[in-house]
């Protein structure tokens, strides 16, 4: 039950006979050992309440409440109960190795079972269970066996044994079942006369606890480790939302729903911290607002007001007034609008994020009845409830259907979102039956009915179905606490690959995957596809700009034409001192003319406005960069000084990704702005090879431009603060 | 030098990433659509239908109004433009054009042109055409010039341009082959820079004869099936309106993948969003003294040093069990890379495999695209009409962008189909529905519930059948939105009041118990105890709350054989409380094992009935 708490007590075997294996396989110990890590970690990320104890026996020293007159000895309590944390993590990691002792099982049991007793007594635990991890290579005194299981009866406490062989020829179950593996440890070798003794107690006490699925309660170690790779999935407490249904004004039904489909999200995210320090305090996030002048005048939050756009104006529309003048209801709802058949609405058409299933309201036997001739009226006649949904006052009205549901167990409501008129795009497609072109010919389309038979995911009459989705965990969670668990047990290490289970899970099964090849193959020589070259995509700047490709001719008059208004311009402008925002490209060439002031403080100076510019993500201003790189890289060509300029390309890229301005890469790459090269300066350490590929893919640029990266002694300071 | 680089950023990623799963496509720098109405404004526009029925002018405006106000919900950036021909007055920017009449510019629509575009309708908006524009000479050839002045004049890049022409005439100029020619041509010019141009013909007496002339001035249909000619001229508002719309909304891809069958054979196909949830626009800040807007820059940075934190110098952690986790900014992507973009086909199933409740967000839509893989749409209209013969779905594994973890959906067959007026009402390809994992699905405890009997079951099937109705998907405006933006519209032309609006979803309880009449009290009398009442706690919970035992003041449970016989006669033994139930059965000797209410009624109704 979701909410309550439990308490498991691990009790492992450590004593000398479990690091005892045939050679080349793991001793029953490491085994057991993974066992316990797996289940811990699982624990420590669900961050559930439940609290756990770790009992070891067969260890050198005695470390236990019972401990009295040579009883009990060698068996220690290494932890006792409490929730589990990283700190178990790493002793059990660090600190559980074999031992060279034997201790009988029996006694750890009764260890165990006074640990639960004694240690649960201040707290609520609702559950309690003792987990028992050994290869019963040590004999046992059974003298006492009736008394501790009426005790383990009494005190309701649920056993379960983990060995390192399965306890009988089907009792296994699923994967072990069929192939009776002769690699599975202690199989093959035939168990020892305590083994089989022991099995026997076991197997006494697990059908005395539960006379039909104690057995079930027996696991190989291999098994379980398999069975508890996976992390836990996620669950939440179901939330009840009670409500009425009602149908015109005097006919209502109470009801509760709860969420039964949606899609779960981790419950943490991830916090910014200090690389440096990793405290989360010394980072903070700030937001400004500045006006959209050259200066970017910032203006204080307080003085700035919400509006809207409608349209091409701005309506400014204070918060006080929104909320005063917007939508209003009643609140909470679930109100029939009508009924309609279900064949008039479409699967693809449900909106919203979850479904709801609606049940009667608890402990209203009335209610029930109500809603169970509602439920079989709809599904007699197929039909479905339009009703209007409002979660509370707070939330927006939506509509949606409320489906019959009617299962062996149980029936209920379930209900999905409808779409608003708002929220249809009527898309038209061509048409792909009435165009010769892409009409398929009878042999192509008998090579795609060979296909469908070869990759049918149901079999048998039966129709059981190989591929169930909703039973694959999220692989992302999945690989998620696997990242985070190895981080925090082996920090400074890079991460793990995806398990192979995983990665195994997410594919199509093995049968149909050879199934279908010979149709796929089939498929691949009826049916040509080539992929279409791709003439370098007609985006460059100055058309994403508005330039359009209409009059190029007189565009490239144009230029020329601002080629000469520059040198004009440039006389007027006498007094410009530093690279200001207005143009930038301009300022720049003309301080570079002028040489007023050093070649490397000019570039600064562009760069730093280049840099504003990016912040703004916005074409118009990637625009301006762009003419700004290409005055740099011109004039850099000009004075036969590569290096600022090619630094600064370099560190722009590896920047790219972070800051997400692939875009403007993109224009930068259909302008061809590369590094400059040898053949154009006789300084640069570029190759023209080198400038070309910069440009080409992400990986491969990246280890073009590695080395060079260290013989420019100015770019490193760039680099650095990249 | 510091300042240089640096680091801005505006989104919290994770929210970034959900956002641009949900929003309809990526409009980075494709640049604005526009749209231009060229509406002929002949006499023949202005003659009113039958009956009252509006005249094909007043239909039109009607319509240009409505994609004005759509257009502001959905793509305000958009430029819209209105033109009438067939004017006497003359209006456009350099008046080199008679009898073209340039309403509204290329613009953003605003607030201003929905009501001029409201002027122009009705009687009074024909007498005020009537007395700006007049009817004169047509000459489409320099209405058609005129526009594509417009779109010259333009400044910014346009990714689509769309002409819509809205005419009863099928001869504007009457037979004059030079103007005719000349129109062709013009038109030709206007298709060459890009521009499609699509003809809304309205009924004429007689039919409209679309071969005669404007099978030459429209562009030709995206298909060879000559869908587009084949249409009859509207003659509805809704069909209009409806034809429009389809027109005018331009798809976009939200992504363009490979749908990979198995190695090496790639089927290129774009992802469309068919329905988004549509929301309110998010406010603009503005600054309060001058009303301009301000852009708002969030920049992370050190709390002691207050320097600007570069992304190397942050790094990403969780806590659990208060232990920190550290991880770099890249290894946090990494984790949820699992593949390249693509969709993988794992199999096929039967369609009822598909379950109802297996919903965790809006379906997507699928369609070849033919551009990047050349035969695709051969091998993709081979599949779908596979799947729809055999009714099976295709199960896929998605990754829809770059560092997505993966999902899996069913693709699911959609078969074209076209309504009397050849008109496309679901277009052909394959809907694309997500499935959950094991942790989307919510373990939930049902309660153990009585079942109705047939008799109650029936009268609730007479409710259900008088509260029928024909759902269609766009019936229902959404009351937040239409709210909001009446508010918008108030505040913008200033107005006194927001425009009234009728919420769609609200039950219209009146008509509801005017129809159900006694039907509900009948069903409530099968159903609930006499003076039950739902809106308090049930009885049961109250009495052990209130006496603590309680145990002595049990109910009075006994009930006369003749009224229980009733009960089972109508069905409606399960009104009674179980302890009543019990009694019974003591009442009549009928031994139960079971202490389920359904277990009582059917030993008493064994029992009875016999």
């Amino acid at each position: 039950m979701a909410g309550a708490k439990s308490a498991l007590v691990l009790c492992m075997d450590v004593g000398f006979s479990m690091s005892n294996s045939a050679p080349g396989e793991e001793p029953p110990f490491e085994f057991a050992k993974k066992v316990i890590q797996k289940f811990v970690q699982r624990q420590v990320f669900a961050e559930t309440k439940d609290e756990l104890a770790l009992v070891l026996f067969g260890t050198d020293s005695t470390k236990n409440s019972l401990d009295k007159d040579d009883q009990y000895q060698n068996i220690t309590v290494h932890r006792h109960l409490m929730v589990p944390d990283f700190e178990l993590l790493e002793e059990i990691q660090n600190q559980i190795h074999p031992e060279s002792q034997q201790a009988d099982w029996l006694d750890a049991l009764v260890v165990c079972m006074d640990l639960l007793k004694t240690e649960t007594k201040e707290k609520k635990c609702d559950r309690l269970n003792i987990v028992l991890l050994t290869d019963l290579n040590t004999e046992a005194n059974s003298e006492q066996l009736d008394v501790i299981i009426e005790n383990l009866k009494q005190a309701g406490i649920n056993l379960q044994f983990f060995l390192p062989f399965p306890a009988g020829d089907d009792e296994e179950g699923g994967g072990d079942a069929d192939g009776r593996d002769p690699g599975q440890p202690g199989t093959g070798k035939g168990l020892s006369k305590e083994q089989k003794s022991g099995l026997d107690m076991v197997k006494h006490i697990m059908l005395s606890l539960d006379e039909e699925d104690g057995l079930g309660e027996i696991y190989s170690f291999r098994k379980a480790i398999e069975q508890l790779c996976m992390f836990k999935r996620i669950e939440r407490k179901p939330m009840a939302w009670p409500c009425q249904l009602t149908i015109g004004s005097c006919l209502p039904i109470r009801i509760v729903g709860y969420k039964a489909v949606t899609e779960e999200k981790l419950k943490k995210t991830w916090t910014t911290v200090d690389a440096q320090t990793n405290q989360k305090d010394d980072v903070k996030r700030e937001t400004v607002y500045c006006l959209d002048d050259d200066n970017e005048t910032e203006v204080q939050k307080d003085d700035t007001i919400q509006g809207f756009r409608y349209g091409s104006d701005i309506v400014p529309f204070s918060k006080v007034d929104q909320d005063q003048m917007k939508y209003k209801h009643d609140g909470k709802c679930f109100a029939v609008l009508g009924f309609s058949k279900q064949s008039m609405l479409q699967r693809h058409q449900f909106m919203g994020t979850q479904v709801i299933k609606i049940f009667s309201a608890k402990d209203d036997e009335h209610a029930g009845v109500a809603l169970s001739a509602l439920i079989r009226a709809l599904d007699e006649l197929n039909m479905v409830a339009i009703v209007r949904y409002a979660y509370d006052r707070r939330s927006n009205p939506q509509v949606g259907a409320a489906f019959p549901c009617i299962k062996q167990d149980y029936e209920c409501l379930m209900y999905v979102q409808l779409p608003f008129m708002e929220d249809l795009r009527q898309f038209t497609f061509p048409s792909l039956a009435n165009n010769k072109k892409f009409t398929p010919s009878d042999t192509q389309l008998s090579a795609v009915d060979s296909l469908i038979d070869s990759m049918m995911l149901v079999e048998g009459d039966d129709q059981k179905d190989m591929f169930k989705v909703h039973h694959i965990p999220n692989p992302a969670f999945q690989r998620h606490f696997q990242c985070l668990h190895h981080r925090a047990v082996n920090p400074g290490t890079p991460l793990p690959p995806m398990e192979p289970w995983l990665k195994a899970a997410l594919e199509c099964p093995d049968v149909i995957s050879e199934r279908c090849q010979a149709p796929l193959e089939e498929i691949k020589r009826k049916f040509p596809l080539t992929e279409v070259e791709k003439k370098k995509k007609l985006k460059t700047s100055a058309q994403i700009f508005g330039k359009d490709s209409e009059e190029p001719d007189a565009k490239k008059a144009k230029g020329d034409e601002e080629e000469e208004e520059y040198s004009l311009a440039d006389i007027a402008e006498g007094s410009v001192t530093s690279v200001g925002s207005v143009d930038p490209a301009r300022d720049f060439r003309t301080l570079i003319r002028k040489k007023s002031l050093p070649f490397g403080e000019v570039c600064q100076q562009l760069t730093r406005r280049i840099e504003q510019l990016l912040s703004n993500k916005n074409t118009h201003y990637y625009m301006k960069s762009i003419t700004c790189i290409q005055a740099f890289r011109e004039q850099s060509v000009k004075l036969g000084d590569a290096n600022l300029y090619n630094g600064y390309l370099q560190s722009l890229k590896r920047s790219i990704p972070n800051r997400g301005l692939e875009v403007f890469w993109d224009l930068l790459v259909q302008d061809a702005i590369t590094l400059i090269s040898k053949d154009e300066v006789e300084g640069s350490t570029v190759s023209k090879n080198e400038a070309n590929q910069f440009l080409v893919t992400e990986e491969k640029k990246e280890e073009a431009a590695a080395p060079q990266a260290e013989d420019t002694g100015d770019v490193d300071d760039l680099l650095d603060m990249m | 030098m510091a300042e240089w680089n640096a680091y801005y950023k505006n989104e919290d990623d994770e929210e970034d990433q959900e956002e641009g799963e949900q929003s309809g496509g990526d409009y980075k720098i494709t640049g604005r659509d526009s749209l231009v109405f060229l509406v002929d404004a002949s006499k023949e526009m202005f003659i009113k239908g039958e009956d009252g029925e509006p005249s094909n002018f007043d239909m039109t405006m009607q319509v240009v109004r409505s994609v004005y106000t759509s257009k502001i919900i959905s793509s305000h950036r958009d430029l819209v433009a209105l033109v009438f021909y067939g004017t006497e007055q003359s209006k456009n920017p350099r008046n080199s054009f008679k009898h073209v009449y340039v309403y509204h510019d290329l613009d953003e629509p605003g607030a201003k042109r929905v009501q001029d575009a409201d002027a122009l309708r009705g009687a009074k908006g024909a007498q005020l055409a009537a007395k700006t524009m007049g009817s004169g000479e047509t000459s489409l050839g320099d209405a058609l010039w005129c526009c594509a002045n417009l779109y010259s004049d333009i400044k910014l890049r346009l990714s689509q341009k769309r002409l819509m022409i809205f005419t009863c005439r099928d001869e504007p100029h009457g037979g004059d082959s030079v103007k005719d020619r000349q129109a062709r041509t013009k038109a030709n010019d206007l298709k060459e820079t890009g521009v499609t141009i699509d003809l809304m013909h309205l009924m004429k007496p007689g039919g409209f004869n679309v071969a005669s002339f404007f099978r030459d001035i429209v562009s030709p249909p995206e298909d060879e099936s000559e869908l587009g000619l084949q249409l009859e001229p509207c003659a509805k508002l809704e069909d209009l309106q409806k034809r429009v719309r389809a027109k005018e909304q331009k798809k976009r891809a939200m992504a363009r993948l490979n749908l990979c069958l198995g190695e090496g054979i790639n089927v290129a196909v774009g992802i469309y969003a068919t329905a988004v949830s549509a929301r309110k626009q998010a406010p603009v800040r503005l600054y309060r003294e001058t009303n301009e807007p301000v852009r708002s820059k969030t920049r992370t940075f050190h709390t002691q040093t207050g320097s600007l934190l570069l992304p190397s110098e942050i790094k990403k952690a969780q806590v659990y069990s208060k232990k920190q986790i550290v991880m770099e900014k890249d290894e946090v992507d990494a984790i949820k890379k699992f593949d390249d973009p693509g969709l993988v086909l794992i199999g096929f199933k039967p369609m009822e495999k598909l379950k109802r409740h297996h919903h965790i967000r809006p379906a997507v839509f699928l369609y070849p695209e033919e551009d990047e893989v050349k035969g695709s749409a051969c091998l993709f209209s081979a599949l779908l009409t596979k799947c729809s013969e055999r009714n099976v779905f295709a199960l896929c594994r998605c990754i829809a962008r770059r560092n997505y973890p993966p999902r899996f959906v069913a693709l699911v067959p959609q078969q074209e189909e076209v309504d009397e007026g050849k008109a496309q009402i679901t277009p052909p390809g394959f809907n694309v529905i997500y499935l959950p994992f094991a942790d989307d699905i919510r373990t939930l405890d049902p309660p153990q519930c009585p079942v109705a009997s047939q008799i109650q079951v029936d009268k609730m099937k007479e409710i259900v059948s008088k509260l029928r109705f024909k759902y269609r998907s766009d019936a229902f405006e959404n009351p937040v939105i239409q709210q909001h933006y009446r508010n918008l519209e108030a505040l913008a032309l200033d107005m006194m009041a927001p425009e009234d609006m009728e919420d769609l979803i609200m039950p219209k309880v009146d008509q509801i118990d005017g129809r159900l009449g006694p039907l509900v009290e009948e069903f409530k009398d099968l159903v609930y105890p006499f003076n039950y009442n739902p809106d308090s706690k049930p009885a049961a919970k109250r009495k052990t709350a209130g006496t603590g035992g309680g145990a002595e003041k049990k109910p009075k449970v006994e009930m006369p054989e003749d009224e229980l016989r009733a009960h089972m006669q109508n069905g409606t033994l399960g009104k009674l409380t179980v302890p009543v139930l019990k009694e019974a059965c003591k009442q009549f000797g009928v031994r139960t094992t079971g202490t389920k209410k359904q277990e009582l009624i059917d030993a008493l109704t064994e029992r009875l009935g016999s």
